[in-house]
Order: C-alpha cells, then sequence, then structure tokens
C-alpha cells in the first residue's frame, strides 16, 4: 500500500522516517560556523563588484545595494531579494548567471555561494523595506457605497393602487419615469410555489396546497408566508446561501485525499439556528468574526463551573473565520518558508471572504499594491490582516487539525485531567490484577496438565519448557516441539481453555467489567473547530507585492480608512496579560455600527437578489467602483436602513418583499406589455415582471427527494458523507439518512456529489459570492439517464399510485408542478400512460400478457416513466 | 427576427453557460445573415497553427536529469557532497546523485533523450525541449495550479478552460475540452486539473472514459427498449413545448430544451469518437493496446487522436495518483514510467504525423517541477529517489507549429537551476497561447473587479525560438 499525501508519496514505513526528517533541525552543522551577514559578509562583495553603479543617490535600475533595507524595497524591477529564496531572488540570479556585474571581474563560485547562504539563511541584517505603496495613489473616494446611506423619501407615484408597500413606490417611480408599469400579479398557487422555493427551497406538498387554496380570507398571503418563515426547513435554505459566501466545506483544501474536517458542521448548524431564529444581522456578524470576545469565552472559560451556551454559541460561531483552505500539518515546521508557502495563503483567503461576504469589496487587489479602482490604500489592507493577526499568528501558526476548542471550562478542564488521571490509575491497576489473574491460571494449566503426562518424562518436559528456546538441547527441543502447545497454549487457544475454568472466568469477567465501568468514568469533552487569539505579541507587516519574504514597514490593526463610518474603528492595545487582543471585536463593532456604508446595503442586496434573480447592485461581491451601478439607488438605501430599523431582522426583509406588489408580479407577461417594455430595459433591471429562475442545485435535488416522498428531515449533526463510485460518479453514501437535505450532505473541495455538481453548486476555492447558473447536456443526461432519477421516479411512481390510485396522473402533475393538471394536459399524459403500459406488455409473450402482477408491473412502469419525465420537465426545474 | 431579439440571444450565450448546450443556442441563431453562427466565444487574434492540443500531464513532477538534461557534471560527482551554489536549501537531500541512464543524441538535429524513451525520441526532430522552466512552489497542488492555471492559488481555470473559451469548438457535437483521466483512480488535485474556475462551467473539461460507457450517465444503467425511449423523449419534448408556447421569449428555456437535443446526438457522437474497435489492429498495436503494461496509457493516447481528429480542441490525458513522484527508487520509478508511457506517446506522434494532424496539434509533455540532482533517502543508487525541485527542470512540445529538433535553455551543470533562457511558466502559456492564434494579453475575462488572464500580472514573453 501506498500513502499519498500532498507532497509525499512513501511506503508506510517511510513515512515515520520521513516524519523524523521533517523535525525541525534547529543548529546544524552549518550554522555552528558562524551565521553570515550583511555587514561582514556581503558588502565587501558588494564594494568590490556592484558599487560603481548601485550606489549613491540616483543608482542604476533605481537600485540601491549598499543599504540593506533597499534590497528588499529594490529598484526598477522589484525587490532585490526574497528573505529565504535564493533561488527566486533577483541579486542572486543577476549574479550566479553573471549577467551582474556587465563587466569588469564575476562573481567568483565562493562568493556567489556566500550570497545564496546568506539569502537562504534568513538575510540577517536586511530589516524591512523601506517604502511602500502609498495611498496617494488611491482613487474613488467618493464613489457612493463608500458614503452612509440616508433614507430616502419614499417617492409619490401616479399609478399609487399599485403600491402595497415602500418598495413598490421606489420600483414604479423608475418604471413611470420610462412610461412602464408593473406585471399584474401572478396567480395564487405560482405564488405559493415561488414563496416557497424563495423562503424553504422545497415546493408546497398537495395538502399545503389545499389549505392554501381554502383559504380565501384576507391576509392569506400575509399567513402563508408567515407559514414558511417559521418553518425550520427555511433556516436549511437560508443557511446555504451564507455558507456560499462564508467559503464553507468539510475538507482542507489541498491535500490529495481531500482531508475531511470533522468538526466543521457546528458552524453549519450554527448558521441554519441563526437564520431560523431570525438573529440579529449584527450579531450574527459580530458572533461570526468576534463570538470568543463578545462573549466573554475566556472569562467563563477561567471563572464558570461550565461554558454559558451563549459563549458556546459564540465560539462555534467562529467556525466563519475558519473556512479558508488550510493544508497545514504538524510537520510543516520543518519545511522551509511554510509561513510564506501555506499559512499566509490561509489569511489572505480569510480576509477576501470576511470582506466579500460583509462588505462586498474585493480587498485582495490591495494586498500587492493599493487597489487600483477602489479607495484601498496597500497598508489598509495590512491593517485589516492585523486585526486576524492575533489569532492566525504565520509565525506561531496553530496546525489547522489542532485549532480547535473544548466545550468545557477550566474547572470541567482541571476536573477532567483529575478524574482521568484517576481513572488510568485505577484502569492501570485493575489491568494489571487481571494480567496477574491470567498468569496464575496459565501456571495451574500448565501444572494440570504436565500432570497428565507419565510421570517419567514430566520434570524433563518441565526443564525442556522452561529454559529458553536458544540453549535447548537438542532433545529439549524434541520434548518443546511435541509439548509445549499443549502445555504452553497460545493467544486464542489459550483463552478458551482458561474460560473453562469457572473461577478463571468469573473472576476476569468482573475485573473487565470494572475497567468498562471506570472507563465509562473519563471525563470527554466536545470539540468546536474555532479562531481564538494566541497569546504573545503579533506582529503585522506591510508585505511588498503582497510576497511575505519582502516584508516593509509594521502596521497596527485597522480598517479601510477611506469609507465613511461615524464611528471610528477604536481599539486600544490590553495589558499583557489579557488572553485575548479584543482587536476583531472592534472591528466587528466597527462593521456592525447602524450607519456602515457597506454592511446593511450588501445584505439587503443578497436577499434581493434570492428574490429576483440579480440584485440591485448586480455585481453582489463588487459595490466598489469597477462594480455594477445599482439599479434603484434609493431603494436600496431604503432598504439598507430599513434593516438597521427593523433590529437587522431579516425575516422582516423578507416579509417586506414578498408581500410586495414587484414581487408578486407574474413573469409570463403578455405581449403588449413585453412588448413595451423590451425595447426600454431587455435585461428588466427595472422589475417589469418577475423572473423565471432555475432550481439551484440543492433545492432540485431536494425537490426531487420530495415529489419521492423520500426526504428525511432529521437536522443538525455531522454530514452524510460522500463516496466516490467505480464509473467516477461521487454519491451519497448509503445508509439510514442518506435522502436527508442537501444542506447535510459533506461539501468536500475535490469530491463534489455529482448531481449536485452537475447543476452548479459551487466548488469552493475561496467563497462563492454568486453562483452561475449553467444550461449544459451534462444537465440532460443525469436527468434522464441517471440512477438516482430512475429510482426516484419509481419511488414518486409508487407514492402516486398510493396516494391517490384512481388519478395518479392528476396526482403526480400536482405533487410536481403544484397545481392541478390542465385537462388537456390530462388528455396528453394519459394517453401517454396508457400507451406507454400497453408497450411494456407487448414486451411479454401472450401468456404473460394475463397475468394480473405483469400487468400491474407494466402500470407501475409506465406511471414512473410519466413521473421521471414530469421531473425532467422544464416546469418542474423552473420557478415562475 | 428583430434586433432586440438578436441582442438578448447573445447576452444570453455569454450569462447562461452552455457547454453544448451553448453552442446549440449559437445555432439556434439558425442562418440569418445578421448572425452566423459562432461557436467560439472570441475569434483567434492572429492565424493559428494549432488548431488542437494533446495535454500528456506528467503529474508528480518527472526527473529532468534522467530524462530530457543530460549532466555529465552530475555523473561525475555521483556520491559526493554538492558544491555550495547548488546546496539543497531544505536539507532533505544529500550527495549528488547521478543519472544512471544512457544519453542519445537522435534524429538529424541531434537531440538528447535519455535509454529509457525509445519510442518518443524516434520523434527528435518534431520535438522542442525547453530545458531552463523553473516553477514558484515545491508542493504539488501549488505548483500543479501554476502549470495549469498560472498560478500557485487554487480555483482559477486550466488551460484547457482558456483555450475552450479561447477557440470554442468544430463539432457541435463534442465538448471543446475533454479530459481523459486514469481509470485506475484520480490523479493528485483530481477535478481541478480540469476545472473551468470562474469562468463558466460550460468551459470546463467533459471526462471522457475509457472503460464503459465514455461519459457519464450517456445510456441508463438498465437499458430501456426504443419504443419506450422514444415514447419517453416525445412525451418530454410535448411537456416542455406546451411550458414554453406560454412563455415565449425565455431563451434558457429554449436553451434546454437543446441540451435533450443534443444530448441524444452526443450520444452517438461519443459513442463514435471513442470506439477504438475502428481501428485496425496494427494501430492498436503501434499504441501498445496488446501489451498490459501500456494499455491503459495507450487506449487514452489513441482516444485524444480520435477526439481531436472530430473537432475537440483540447484533451488532457491523466494518470493516477502521481507516479512521477520518485521519492523513493527514483532510477526504477523514473523507468517504470517510461514503460507505460513512452510507446503510446511515440505512437501518438507517429500516428499524428502520418494522418496530416500533428502540423494542426501541439502535444505538450510534462509536470509541476523536476527532481532534485541530488539523492533523497540514502546513497544507494538503486533505492535512493530525487526530492521535488522547483528551480530548473524540462518540459517539450511539438507538432502544432512548433519549431522541432531543438532544446531552448539550459540549467546550470547539476541540473539545479535554470540559468540560460529561464523560463517562466507565463512564457510557456504566452507561446501555447500564442500557437492558438490567441494573444495572452488579449484573452481574459472579468472576474474580482479586473480583466483577469492565464498569465495573470506576469510581463510573459512568447518564446519565438520555439515557433517554426
Amino acid at each position: 500500500m501506498k500513502i499519498v499525501f500532498g507532497r509525499f508519496s512513501f511506503s508506510p514505513i517511510l513515512v515515520g522516517m520521513l516524519a523524523a526528517a521533517l523535525l525541525p533541525v534547529g543548529a546544524n552543522a552549518q550554522d555552528k560556523k558562524g551565521e553570515l551577514t550583511f555587514e561582514k559578509d556581503i558588502l565587501p562583495i558588494i564594494r568590490a563588484k556592484c558599487i560603481r553603479c548601485h550606489a549613491g543617490v540616483d543608482p542604476k535600475a533605481g537600485l540601491n545595494l549598499t543599504s540593506p533595507s533597499s534590497l528588499l524595497t529594490g529598484g526598477n524591477s522589484g525587490a532585490a531579494l526574497r528573505i529565504r529564496a535564493a533561488e527566486s531572488s533577483l541579486l542572486y540570479e543577476k549574479v550566479s548567471s553573471d549577467k551582474m556585474p556587465p563587466v569588469g571581474q564575476k562573481l567568483t563560485a565562493e562568493e556567489k555561494g556566500l550570497i545564496r547562504k546568506w539569502i537562504n539563511d534568513g538575510a540577517k541584517g536586511v530589516g524591512n523595506a523601506a517604502t511602500i505603496d502609498r495611498s496617494e495613489d488611491v482613487t474613488g473616494v467618493d464613489h457612493w457605497s463608500f458614503r452612509s446611506p440616508v433614507r430616502p423619501t419614499v417617492p409619490v407615484v401616479r399609478q399609487s393602487h399599485r403600491v402595497d408597500n415602500p418598495i413598490d413606490a421606489f420600483v414604479l417611480k423608475r418604471l413611470e419615469e420610462q412610461s412602464l408599469t408593473l406585471a399584474p400579479n401572478a396567480e395564487r398557487l405560482t405564488l405559493l410555489r415561488r414563496a416557497s422555493f424563495d423562503l424553504i427551497g422545497l415546493p408546497p406538498s398537495p395538502e399545503e396546497i389545499e389549505q392554501f387554496l381554502a383559504d380565501d380570507r384576507p391576509g392569506a398571503n400575509a399567513r402563508m408566508i408567515d407559514r414558511l418563515l417559521a418553518s425550520p426547513r427555511y433556516g436549511e435554505r437560508w443557511a446555504r446561501h451564507w455558507l456560499d459566501v462564508a467559503g464553507f466545506t468539510e475538507s482542507a483544501g489541498i491535500l490529495n485525499q481531500d482531508l475531511r474536517l470533522p468538526l466543521a458542521w457546528r458552524y453549519r448548524d450554527y448558521v441554519i439556528r441563526a437564520f431560523n431564529s431570525d438573529k440579529p444581522y449584527d450579531r450574527f456578524l459580530q458572533e461570526q468574526i468576534a463570538g470568543d470576545e463578545l462573549t466573554g469565552y475566556w472569562d467563563a472559560f477561567e471563572t464558570a463551573e461550565q461554558l454559558p451556551d451563549e459563549v458556546v454559541e459564540g465560539i462555534v460561531a467562529t467556525g466563519y473565520l475558519r473556512t479558508a483552505a488550510d493544508p497545514s500539518r504538524p510537520d510543516f515546521k520543518g519545511i522551509k518558508n511554510a509561513a510564506g508557502q501555506y499559512y499566509f495563503p490561509t489569511l489572505f483567503d480569510t480576509l477576501q471572504i470576511v470582506c466579500s461576504s460583509t462588505m462586498g469589496l474585493a480587498v485582495q487587489c490591495a494586498r500587492c499594491h493599493s487597489h487600483k479602482f477602489d479607495p484601498i490604500p496597500q497598508v489598509d489592507y495590512y491593517s485589516m490582516q492585523a486585526v486576524f493577526m492575533t489569532a492566525y499568528r504565520p509565525d506561531n501558526w496553530i496546525p489547522q487539525m489542532n485549532r480547535r476548542l473544548p466545550i468545557a471550562s477550566k474547572h470541567q478542564k482541571d476536573a477532567a485531567t483529575k478524574r482521568n488521571a484517576e481513572v488510568d490509575a485505577n484502569v492501570k491497576r485493575q489491568k494489571a490484577e487481571l494480567a496477574a489473574l491470567k498468569k496464575t491460571f496459565t501456571d495451574r494449566l500448565f501444572e494440570d496438565r504436565l500432570a497428565e503426562l507419565p510421570e517419567g518424562i514430566r520434570e524433563n518436559v518441565k526443564a525442556a519448557l522452561n529454559t529458553k528456546k536458544s540453549t535447548r538441547t537438542d532433545a529439549q527441543k524434541q520434548l518443546a516441539a511435541k509439548f509445549e502447545k499443549q502445555l504452553r497454549p497460545q493467544a486464542k487457544k489459550l483463552d478458551a481453555a482458561l474460560a473453562k475454568n469457572a473461577d478463571y472466568k468469573k473472576g476476569a469477567n468482573d475485573l473487565n467489567a470494572a475497567i468498562a465501568a471506570e472507563e465509562r468514568r473519563r471525563l470527554k469533552f466536545d470539540e468546536v473547530r474555532a479562531l481564538y487569539d494566541q497569546a504573545g505579541e503579533a506582529k503585522t507587516h506591510v508585505l511588498l507585492r503582497g510576497d511575505s519574504l519582502t516584508p516593509g514597514p509594521p502596521v497596527k490593526p485597522g480598517v479601510i480608512s477611506s469609507l465613511e463610518t461615524p464611528q471610528p474603528f477604536e481599539w486600544i492595545a490590553p495589558d499583557d496579560k489579557a488572553k485575548t487582543s479584543g482587536r476583531r471585536l472592534a472591528f466587528a463593532r466597527w462593521l456592525t455600527q447602524p450607519q456602515h456604508p457597506l454592511t446593511a446595503r450588501v445584505m439587503v442586496n443578497r436577499i434581493w437578489m434570492h428574490h429576483f434573480g440579480t440584485g440591485i447592485v448586480a455585481t453582489p461581491d463588487d459595490f466598489g467602483v469597477a462594480g455594477s451601478p445599482p439599479s434603484h439607488p434609493q431603494l436600496l438605501d431604503w432598504l439598507a436602513t430599513e434593516f438597521v430599523r427593523s433590529g437587522w431582522s431579516i425575516k422582516h426583509m423578507h416579509r417586506l418583499i414578498l408581500t410586495s406588489a414587484t414581487w408578486r408580479q407574474r413573469s409570463r407577461v403578455d405581449t403588449q406589455h413585453r412588448a413595451a417594455c423590451v425595447p426600454i430595459d431587455p435585461d428588466n433591471r427595472l422589475l417589469w415582471r418577475q423572473t423565471i429562475r432555475r432550481l439551484e442545485a440543492e433545492p432540485l435535488r431536494d425537490t426531487l427527494l420530495a415529489a419521492s416522498a423520500s426526504l428525511s428531515h432529521p437536522m443538525y449533526g455531522a454530514s452524510q458523507s460522500v463516496a466516490r463510485q467505480k464509473n467516477g460518479e461521487v454519491l451519497v453514501a448509503a445508509g439510514k439518512n442518506q435522502n436527508r437535505r442537501s444542506i447535510y450532505v459533506m461539501v468536500l473541495r475535490l469530491t463534489p456529489e455529482t448531481m449536485l455538481q452537475v447543476f452548479d453548486q459551487p466548488t469552493i476555492s475561496v467563497n462563492c459570492t454568486q453562483r452561475s447558473t449553467s444550461t449544459v447536456s451534462t444537465q440532460a443526461l443525469a436527468l434522464l439517464n441517471s440512477d438516482v432519477m430512475t429510482r426516484a421516479a419509481a419511488a414518486f411512481a409508487d407514492r402516486v399510485l398510493t396516494e391517490q390510485p384512481n388519478d395518479p396522473v392528476g396526482r403526480a402533475v400536482l405533487t410536481a408542478f403544484s397545481r392541478p393538471a390542465t385537462s388537456s394536459e390530462r388528455e396528453l399524459l394519459s394517453q401517454f400512460f396508457n400507451e406507454q403500459q400497453s408497450r411494456y406488455l407487448e414486451l411479454q409473450d401472450e401468456a404473460a400478457r394475463q397475468k394480473a402482477e405483469v400487468i400491474a408491473a407494466a402500470r407501475s412502469k409506465a406511471i414512473a416513466d410519466l413521473c421521471h419525465m414530469l421531473m425532467s420537465a422544464n416546469e418542474f426545474v423552473y420557478v415562475d | 427576427m428583430s434586433q432586440f431579439d438578436l441582442l438578448s440571444r447573445r447576452q444570453a450565450l455569454c450569462q447562461f453557460g452552455g457547454g453544448f448546450g451553448g453552442l446549440a443556442l449559437g445555432s439556434l441563431l439558425g442562418n440569418s445573415a445578421t448572425a452566423a453562427p459562432r461557436h467560439s466565444s472570441a475569434a483567434p487574434h492572429y492565424e493559428p497553427s494549432a488548431k488542437a492540443v494533446i495535454q500528456l500531464y506528467m503529474h508528480g513532477g518527472p526527473s529532468h536529469v534522467d530524462l530530457l538534461d543530460p549532466k555529465p557534471v552530475l555523473n561525475r560527482f555521483d556520491g559526493k557532497t554538492p558544491p555550495a551554489y547548488v546546496a539543497d536549501d531544505e536539507s532533505l537531500t544529500k550527495n549528488l546523485k547521478g543519472s544512471p541512464f544512457r544519453f542519445n543524441q537522435c534524429g538529424e538535429s541531434g537531440l538528447e533523450f535519455s535509454e529509457i524513451q525509445p519510442f518518443v525520441s524516434q520523434h527528435a526532430d518534431e520535438i522542442a525541449v525547453i530545458r531552463s522552466m523553473f516553477t514558484e512552489h515545491r508542493n504539488h497542488e501549488q505548483a500543479i495550479w501554476m502549470a495549469q492555471t498560472g498560478l500557485t492559488t487554487a480555483g482559477r481555470p486550466t488551460l484547457g478552460a482558456w483555450t475552450a473559451y479561447g477557440i470554442g469548438t468544430e463539432n457541435r457535437n463534442l465538448p471543446a475540452f475533454v479530459a481523459l483521466p486514469d481509470p485506475n483512480g484520480p490523479s493528485v488535485d483530481g477535478v481541478r486539473n480540469w476545472s473551468s474556475g470562474w469562468l463558466p462551467p460550460r468551459y470546463q473539461g467533459t471526462v471522457f472514459r475509457e472503460q464503459g460507457s465514455p461519459v457519464l450517465n450517456l445510456q441508463p444503467k438498465q437499458p430501456r427498449p426504443r419504443a419506450i425511449e422514444d415514447a419517453r423523449a416525445k412525451l418530454l419534448r410535448q411537456l416542455n413545448e406546451r411550458h414554453l408556447a406560454g412563455r415565449p421569449g425565455e431563451l434558457e428555456l429554449e436553451a434546454r430544451i437543446e441540451t435533450f437535443e443534443l444530448a441524444g446526438r452526443m450520444q452517438l457522437a461519443a459513442t463514435d469518437a471513442l470506439d477504438l474497435s475502428q481501428e485496425t489492429k496494427e494501430t492498436q498495436q503501434l499504441y501498445g493496446l496488446d501489451n498490459a503494461t501500456t494499455k491503459s496509457y495507450g487506449t487514452r493516447c489513441l482516444m485524444a487522436r480520435r477526439l481531436v481528429e472530430r473537432g475537440v480542441r483540447f484533451v488532457s490525458l491523466f494518470m493516477s495518483g502521481q507516479p512521477w513522484d520518485t521519492h523513493s527508487n527514483n532510477n526504477a520509478g523514473t523507468k517504470k514510467c517510461c514503460q507505460r508511457t513512452d510507446k503510446p506517446v511515440g505512437a501518438l506522434l507517429a500516428d499524428l504525423k502520418r494522418r496530416g494532424l500533428l502540423d494542426s496539434t501541439l502535444v505538450l509533455w510534462g509536470g509541476e517541477f523536476g527532481r532534485t540532482p541530488a539523492a533523497q533517502g540514502g546513497n544507494s543508487a538503486a533505492t535512493s529517489g530525487r526530492d521535488h525541485h522547483p528551480y530548473g527542470f524540462s518540459v517539450w512540445l511539438a507538432g502544432g507549429g512548433i519549431k522541432g529538433g531543438q532544446h531552448y535553455g539550459a540549467t546550470d551543470d547539476f541540473g539545479y537551476r535554470a540559468v540560460e533562457k529561464r523560463t517562466q511558466t507565463a512564457n510557456l502559456h504566452a507561446t501555447i497561447l500564442q500557437l492558438l492564434g490567441l494573444d495572452y494579453q488579449l484573452l481574459s475575462w472579468p472576474h474580482n473587479g479586473r480583466e483577469e488572464r492565464l498569465t495573470d500580472v506576469y510581463e510573459a514573453k512568447v518564446i519565438e525560438e520555439l515557433i517554426a
């Protein structure tokens, strides 16, 4: 067998050797000879060979080689060196290839070797680069989204009868400017199906359809919406949207075997609970960014009997900051530049996730240089990185699997340590007793069996067996060969022989029971994949060109300076003994202040996008200068301020949107309306109708399962694992809960479930801020031919035949399309059903066709085909 | 057809992914004079010399000093401590390790290949070896991302996806980009090897398989009788037509209907493309299909030729795991990889040539990095290995407008570091795109608020010396 992971592929035996080889080497022989320094070893070479051009106020190529810090700042071609990476340092490249110096004496092999070694040993004496990309270059400070939203007045419109709430006024205002209007309301059942998919990601059941149609009192729509919002299925639907932008997956992101993250699901559950309980969005963000600091985790840990629920929720929420790909392992410590190659990228991704999900900004551009479009200087990027530096600490990295917290207080942990030490001691003692007991009876067995041998040979046999194997005489060897197995049986045979002895059996059973009882006293705690600060000083530097090997000046924690926020970012360094720095909490408070220019706007835009297909800002991850301008700027600001005013209630926003005439419009509009609107607004940015939308991957799979009545609803807990089949297909692993909702299906970076992937479940590398909707024939093939669909169709058919044996066709249409079949449709389907049944019968011989079970089977197959085609039809896959 | 209809159809073409669906949507534009069907997203920027690419991706990092970059000095210092300027900077290897393999001058050009590539080396005059590649990471995945997507970060589009986006497909019934993974198991980094990253999903590689049904779900597990199947298809068509009739102008619905039609056509096209029984016995033997060692890779090479012949633009071949990752037993391991691949690859070059396809088909051979000149895991020549090595390594290109029979650039005397004509990945990528008629600076996609390129912000250089 071969063990293959990441960089290394070795036999298991070699893995051990490898682990040893990867241990930090510490001082090796070379180091003892003395460290190379810039002053002592390098400067003399430069003075001798480079100084003619690369010194003074106007050095060639802008590169001054005489001051150590200017080596990092570099010249016109960038940094002259990268710390510990001679092979990719310009200085080494130029001198080793003899390109420099261009005239005169080249460097000797020894000099080249010195420069290489000096760089690879850490370039002692180089310090930090002196200059960085300054914020003077920054543009776009007046961009609308960098200014706080001001609540606009609701406009007065001509068609006031169409205004059900302020949303409609804003939308109508824009339409009327173009002499357009809203489309009529959609039919009731269309609205029911649309609301169901929008809010819970599942179709209405036939019973729910019946109840809704029966409710003819005023406010039926609002009641329907309230019912959906109160359903636990709501959180399962909307958590998925957030998990996309948070970049949630359950594998580490790089290693060949797609290393699983067994604790990741707790964060997923947190998000589901948060949506279901309508946790205020400001609190939701604060918990995710600084749940430990917000809820006083360390205080509770030190002083409380056990961690209060709120604190546990707080640390689970920080799972948000653990979604970035993190391949780190304990043995990475020996790898050269592990920080630059593995740890910093995790920190970069984390900042990208935080900023794109909460502020809709592509800050990652400012990692290497000040942002080209947005007013984000490079120094701001690293100031924000400093917020997370106390926790992540590339200089003192915690491998991803070890970065976790137990759900326990110090008191509990101490008690557990004490208790478990007791258990260890007791078990050790009991096991010794058990061994002694076994020895006593083994010896007794020996004597008993010896006694069964002829008296004459007993002593000789005993002597032979008590002699070490290697020193036995030939005669003794013979005796041993003959009697050893009998007198000293091994393993299983010994156990079997001893078991026949009632005294031994009772003694051993008692002891084993006592050991088991003792083991049960052991205290263990569930653990959380969390982010938390580490003790010690965390330094953050601007990294030139984003390269951790060319560090620039140090920075303090901070935020994007050009964002207009009434409350500035406020952080005071705590005293040295503090367990946590408070940086993240300060950041979260700054981010969630009511008048933050981006936080509320970005979230209401996301909510809007999931109800209309496109956001008011069509680029939900880019509210910057290069993003698309809002179609309804006033509406966006009204919604953002309304969101804050409602106490950041997401459910309030759903209610507002879903009770608006704008949302209730038809997607199918008549020719006249269409002809009026299309020439002016072909993309429907002004919202003259609803948009027809394809189900996303998860609602589609869930709906297939719901139609076939096989969807199961255990909430929360570990995910359903997936397994790659021989044919390359990845399926949910077979088992009791394999038909749980898709949000509980394990999301792996390299092993995506096939049906979900085919329908555009994102493959997460950093995060997904907006899904794409593809229309490819692999989807057609999956719908028509996959085993999953064939089985779902058969189950769907069984269901309709059971529920309505007299009208399976009508029941199938109602279940699949959430509406009764029309008469012409009923005719078409019934004809298909009858003919298909006959076709199946024709495949049988004459005699078989008469048998009741054959006829029943043909009927089942025909209805299964019908169900299969309904589930493949556009009407099933799209929402009007 | 009104101007608006045309406009929005084109927009739909851009907006909704499509794979074949997208292409089929293009065909909906029909023969209208104002809207000739365009199967590619972007017209080539130059007259291309290559119409297709076959990428022979060598997972694990093949040992350049044992294959393509002869180092007599290294052999002379076998077993000795390396000089300071090539000492291992990670202290994972010790003494220098010479190559046990003899290098031969091959073809009229005299380009050197080691003796373990007897078949490929017969095409020396068609092959250009770049001996001065270097990369930026010494771990497999990051280096693979560099080789395949241009940066050491995950999630970007692969070379194949950029090609599909850049020049589209010639065959409406087959995808532009096909991946041929090893049926024995996934390669390192799995499905990301043919990912479209943030390009639309229609540009991602479609997996064709060498065993069983060529494409997943091309057929149901239990085959359905013809009459049954036809009736189902007819019903679906009727349902979708009725649905569409109430929703005129919904382009996405039309496109989806078309994907079902296309799925049917692909069943025929893909099945035909991968029916290797249509090949003569001589051809099958040429690729080593009659030999257990070469059969698997040979099958994929032959599939690649058949696909390229039918207008597929980019075919990537993979081997399970990372067979070139010879941390131990480097000599035997490298030889074994050659035994599995050399004959099939030689056959592919020969077959493309005799069919007149080599001139328009660019063949790429290489992995994510090379291997250390020094030994890893002891000094025994037989059991020692070589570690990952990013500072200097070799790849080769053939056909598709490549000037063969030459090597380009050089590493130092020990094969440690590329020193002459140092070649960053971006230069290789820019050159490949150029051969396909694409300008690496113009081929871009808006993402993260800027125009992203395969070569990102590297100052790339097309290697003119490689181009015939």
